[in-house]
């Protein structure tokens, strides 16, 4: 018997199956007689469709089917909608929402659009099939700038969207924040750009579809984040179908980061193939299609405000964002630009008033996401480095403002100007203990250590502010086998996270039963009523406490049974440690000796299905420090020392947390320094590979000091948990870029933006410093 | 991918006739550019022909005087040598600094030499220390084989069995690698035999070249100083999201320095 505790570093039972070629990947999922799929992409980044001639595919030998968008919408195939919380503009204006059609219907939008669809015996016969479609384009003029986008007299994507506006948000309180503005001592201001990214999960997306005619139900074999909530979308926006007929699966999924929470055209063109040739059809994408097709992340430009004392008082922050999006509003692509960026403004500081405005605007690129985060990386950093920029344009010590002007515990509970309700938390406590882990006492001696060597020392410290739960309601379904297994079906969903380790330790915890006799399924609509995916950090927030609540409900019922077996009353027996006891009597029965009793007794009767349902999100924070050395005769940057201190609150598995907060870092430290999304003006991808799309290496990860706080757990859920799989990547970007600001600080460097490339660091030296701070939203605000 | 045929001839006769008796054959060495290549659909042979089962390609031999690499030796076998690490210690740097190690197990100097990537390191080696490509038909001195970018003096169907390096008193090969790829943005091959000094850049333009203006002053004195002031002309060097030609000019000057430093503390093979 494996006994396992709530904080034990239990080690992933994955590993074993994921480190050996165990794994089954959507790629490893083969169907007796499967035809194979292959999606023509538009490659113009827009341009109108005049005419497909497809009759040369349909002519090669092996060719099953050919679709193309006009067929498609005569099939009467539905649009997918987006789910965006955030659905109402400033003025009280709605949200632009164009149609999107799994193909492009007469008009590409975005280069990698689907234009048709082909499917054939094998893959090769597919591949060379979409050589021999010809298509009509006539190109047209395009946008991928999103403030380019705004301007008067750009391209317009939709005919009937001025502008190309999608949606114009605000939140916060623009009165009050203007009229701290007035009465500041100084207000600075700052354009940044937040770099466009992707999520390069090392799985690129596939599925494989079938149909059972005698039921007339579908099969969906799906690398996705989310079964449930796209089941919906294909069957019931897409196919027109009940969805009770599509059943949903996600076999092992390979890395998601947000990027496959999205309800992606080909899988219903997967299922419609699959229905129309009576054979199941295999569709995997490739990674340069991935680079084309896959929603992308952060890609905001942004004019970021503070209202600033003397004293290096904060008054006030103010912030208006642009956020191209794309061509449609995916998923829920408009939310990250407005609400999504809005919330954590201005982080786990005392600002009295904020305002934020934030734009979502089509431009002719991929679509957007979320992306690890989505918002609060983007918020913090925006916060974070205004303050930076901010203290070195007045001479103040960004470690002192920093700490002056840090929310105390007496002032929590606090209702932010944002609307957050950050309700524990010792901010100055993880600042303090930050700071010190990364022991500034050292920092003169290692400055003269890199100056000798040749290179430029810099630090920087980022507390941060989170807000985790994603999808509010959950599903944890616990069944007892008479042969001693239990199984655990959980609705939320790891691709790759580690739930099938931490969610039965939580319920072998629970109920002190073996943790090795629990099977752990997840991801499939036939095996739990609801399931919410995962999006939102939302791991254990929702499904850990679903399965603590099943747990809960499981010893309330073994209770009487318990009893029974003490000859006790149920009033007089306790649990406790896995035993249930009557202390007058002193005897006690184990929960696995109660479970067996009930298989004599009535099997089933134990067999519990809980729905945990939270409050509001909760509020994770923490502080990131990080040390660089740069060479200035060339720009590179060495990362050379990284701490952290994270208030996740109760930390079910500290191995799990601390993989979660360094793979955010990574991700991070990815975008600070070497990834970025390039369009050039037509639209055309530069960046579509990985010999120019620059991910991070080994060598530029450097070693990750990691401790946790656990002195604040929130009330918010019964587990007391916040949320930890996106505040590594929250922290980081700011971590990164106000250190390597640090180390050029002698050189009269104040800005750059991401990422830190090592020529930019070479220009930045070179021009001393030179920067316009309202460049990139002159036009735009 | 299209179909092809696939061939593994065991000698280099047969490699040749296999070639010729092909409509449009090419060469399989360690495959780490042409397979990319032919799955993303560039490039699609007739037959492919692997040079893998050719004895002898492979051999690694080492005299004071000489380091003659078969042109199938992988990255990693040269890189993991002693004998090459002591006859010129920087070649086995350079090798064990290409790619990653999945490509430095199946790449082979052969195939990397044949390329001409503008970007490869193996050219700068082969360049600065002077070597001799020795092929099926005759030997090409290096400063005959770089031709232009993936172009070289070899003709249809020759196959490159050798390439042998004089030991140079000191050399030493400084590299920046472009952060995604990892291929040289610039990279600086310095090599030093008695009064004589070839310096040779990758990665910087369309194709490895030497700059004679450096190698007059190193010869003179061999030191990091007496580069100073000497710049390399830009127009001629490449410009791509990763770096600008007045960048790689730059990084030229600094590696070429960072080389020299290096070739004089630790350069000198035994």
């Amino acid at each position: 018997m494996t006994d396992v505790h709530i904080g034990d570093a239990v080690r992933r039972v994955e590993d074993q199956r994921f480190l050996t070629g165990q794994g089954n990947y959507i790629d490893d999922i083969n169907m007796a007689g499967q035809a194979r799929a292959a999606v023509l992409r538009s490659p113009h980044g827009h341009a109108r469709i005049n005419g497909i001639d497809t009759s040369r595919a349909e002519a090669l030998d092996g060719v099953l089917l050919v679709i193309t968008g006009r067929q498609w919408l005569a099939f009467g195939m539905g649009t997918l909608p987006t789910k965006t919380g955030v659905r109402k503009g400033r003025n009280d204006t709605d949200i632009n929402e164009p149609p999107r059609h799994c193909m492009a219907i007469d008009t590409a939008r975005y280069l990698g659009e689907p234009v048709a669809f082909v499917v054939a015996e094998t893959q090769v016969i597919a591949n060379n099939a979409l050589e021999l479609i010809d298509v009509d384009f006539e190109p047209l003029e395009a946008v991928s700038d999103a403030v380019k986008a705004l301007a008067p007299g750009a391209p317009r994507l939709w005919d009937d969207i001025p502008n190309n506006l999608c949606i114009d948000f605000e939140l916060g309180d623009l009165e009050g924040t203007e009229k701290a503005f007035a009465e500041a001592d100084h207000v600075i201001t700052l354009d940044l750009e937040n770099n466009r990214v992707t999520a390069v999960p090392i799985e690129t997306r596939g599925c494989v579809g079938s149909y059972d005619a005698a039921t007339e139900t579908y099969t969906l074999y799906n690398a996705t984040q989310n079964v449930h909530a796209n089941r919906d979308m294909f069957a019931e926006n897409v196919l027109g179908i009940d969805k009770q007929k599509l059943h949903h699966v996600a076999p092992d999924v390979g890395g998601g980061f947000g990027a496959k929470n999205s309800a992606y055209p080909e899988p219903p063109m997967v299922l419609y193939a699959a229905k129309k040739l009576g054979r199941p059809v295999k569709w995997i994408n490739t990674r340069s299609d991935s680079f084309l097709g896959d929603t992308h992340g952060r890609g905001q430009t942004s004019r970021v405000q503070i209202a600033i004392n003397n004293d290096g008082t904060f008054l006030a922050l103010r912030t208006e964002t642009v956020g191209g999006i794309g061509a449609y509003c995916w998923t829920i692509g408009p939310f990250t630009p407005t609400g999504g960026s809005a919330r954590t403004q201005g982080g786990p500081y005392t600002f009295p008033a904020m305002y934020y405005r934030g734009r979502a605007v089509f431009t002719n690129t991929a679509p957007m996401d979320p992306y690890r985060g989505a918002g609060r990386p983007e918020a913090t950093f925006q916060t974070e480095r205004i303050i930076e920029y901010a203290c070195r344009k007045l001479g103040l010590d960004p470690v002192e403002t920093r700490r002056k002007n840090l929310m105390p515990p007496e002032a929590l509970p606090y209702m932010s100007p944002m609307g957050m309700d950050i309700d524990c938390g010792d901010f100055p406590l993880l600042f303090e203990r930050t700071l010190e882990m990364a022991a500034p006492d050292t920092f003169a001696a290692r400055a003269d250590r890199a100056t000798k060597a040749g290179r430029l020392f810099g630090f920087a410290i980022a507390p941060y502010l989170e807000c985790t739960g994603g999808a509010p309601k959950e599903y944890a379904g616990v069944q007892f086998k008479e042969d001693g297994a239990v199984t655990l079906a959980v609705g939320s969903h790891s691709t790759g996270m580690g739930h099938e380790t931490v969610l039965p330790q939580l319920l072998a915890a629970r109920l002190g039963i073996d943790f090795d006799r629990i099977q752990f399924t997840q991801a499939d609509t036939d095996a739990t009523p609801i399931g919410g995916g995962h999006g939102g950090s939302r791991g254990m927030e929702v499904g850990g406490n679903a399965v603590a609540q099943a747990a809960d409900e499981i010893i309330v019922k073994a209770t009487p049974l318990a009893a029974h077996l003490l000859q006790s009353d149920a009033a007089k027996v306790t649990f406790a440690d896995g035993s249930f006891s009557d202390a007058t009597s002193g005897a006690s029965v184990s929960m696995t000796e109660v479970i067996e009793a009930s298989m004599d007794q009535e099997p089933g009767f134990l067999d519990t299905g809980a729905t945990f349902e939270r409050g509001v999100i909760s509020i994770p924070n923490g502080c990131h420090a990080a040390t660089v050395e740069v060479d200035p005769d060339t720009g590179a940057i060495q990362i050379t020392g990284y701490w952290v201190m994270d208030d996740f609150g109760t930390v079910i598995n500290p191995l799990l947390a601390d993989g979660q907060v360094m793979g955010g870092i990574v991700q991070g430290i990815g975008q600070a320094l070497t990834e970025n999304i390039i369009y050039d003006d037509s639209g055309q991808l530069i960046t579509g590979s990985l010999m120019d799309y620059g991910l991070p290496r080994a060598d530029v990860v450097p070693n990750m000091v990691i401790d946790y706080y656990e002195g604040a757990p929130t009330k918010k859920n019964p587990l007391g948990v916040k949320g930890a799989g996106e505040a590594g990547c929250v922290g980081a970007l700011p971590a990164v870029v106000n250190a390597v600001l640090d180390a050029l600080k002698g050189h009269g460097v104040v800005h750059m933006d991401m990422p830190l490339t090592p020529e930019k660091v070479w220009r930045a030296i070179r021009d001393k410093g030179a920067h316009d701070p309202e460049a990139l939203m002159r036009d735009a605000c | 991918m299209e179909d092809f045929s696939y061939q593994k001839p065991k000698t280099v006769d047969d490699a040749r006739e296999a070639y010729s008796a092909s409509a449009d054959g090419l060469f399989l060495a360690g495959g780490q550019t042409i397979l990319p290549v032919m799955k993303l659909g560039l490039a699609a042979p007739s037959a492919v022909i692997d040079l893998g089962g050719i004895e002898g390609l492979r051999a690694i031999l080492v005299t004071d005087s000489v380091v003659s690499i078969g042109a199938m030796a992988t990255h990693a076998t040269v890189a993991a040598s002693g004998d090459v690490r002591q006859a010129i210690p920087a070649l086995s740097d350079l090798a064990g600094m290409i790619g990653d190690p999945q490509v430095r197990t199946r790449g082979t100097i052969g195939g990397s030499i044949a390329n001409n990537d503008p970007a490869a390191d193996y050219p700068a080696a082969v360049l600065a220390l002077n070597a001799t490509i020795t092929t099926d038909k005759r030997q090409i001195a290096a400063d005959d084989f770089f031709v232009a970018m993936f172009e070289t003096a070899l003709e249809e169907g020759e196959i490159i069995t050798n390439v042998e390096f004089p030991v140079a008193d000191a050399a030493a090969y400084a590299k920046f690698a472009n952060p995604a790829s990892r291929f040289a943005l610039a990279g600086v091959f310095v090599a030093r035999t008695g009064n004589s000094v070839r310096v040779a850049v990758t990665g910087a333009g369309t194709c490895v070249f030497r700059v004679a203006d450096m190698e007059a002053a190193l010869a003179k004195d061999f030191s990091a100083t007496a580069l100073d002031g000497i710049t390399v002309a830009t127009e001629n060097l490449n410009t791509d999201i990763h770096a600008s030609a007045e960048y790689r000019g730059h990084l030229i000057g600094v590696m070429a320095k960072r080389a020299v430093e290096a070739a004089q503390t630790k350069g000198g093979g035994k």
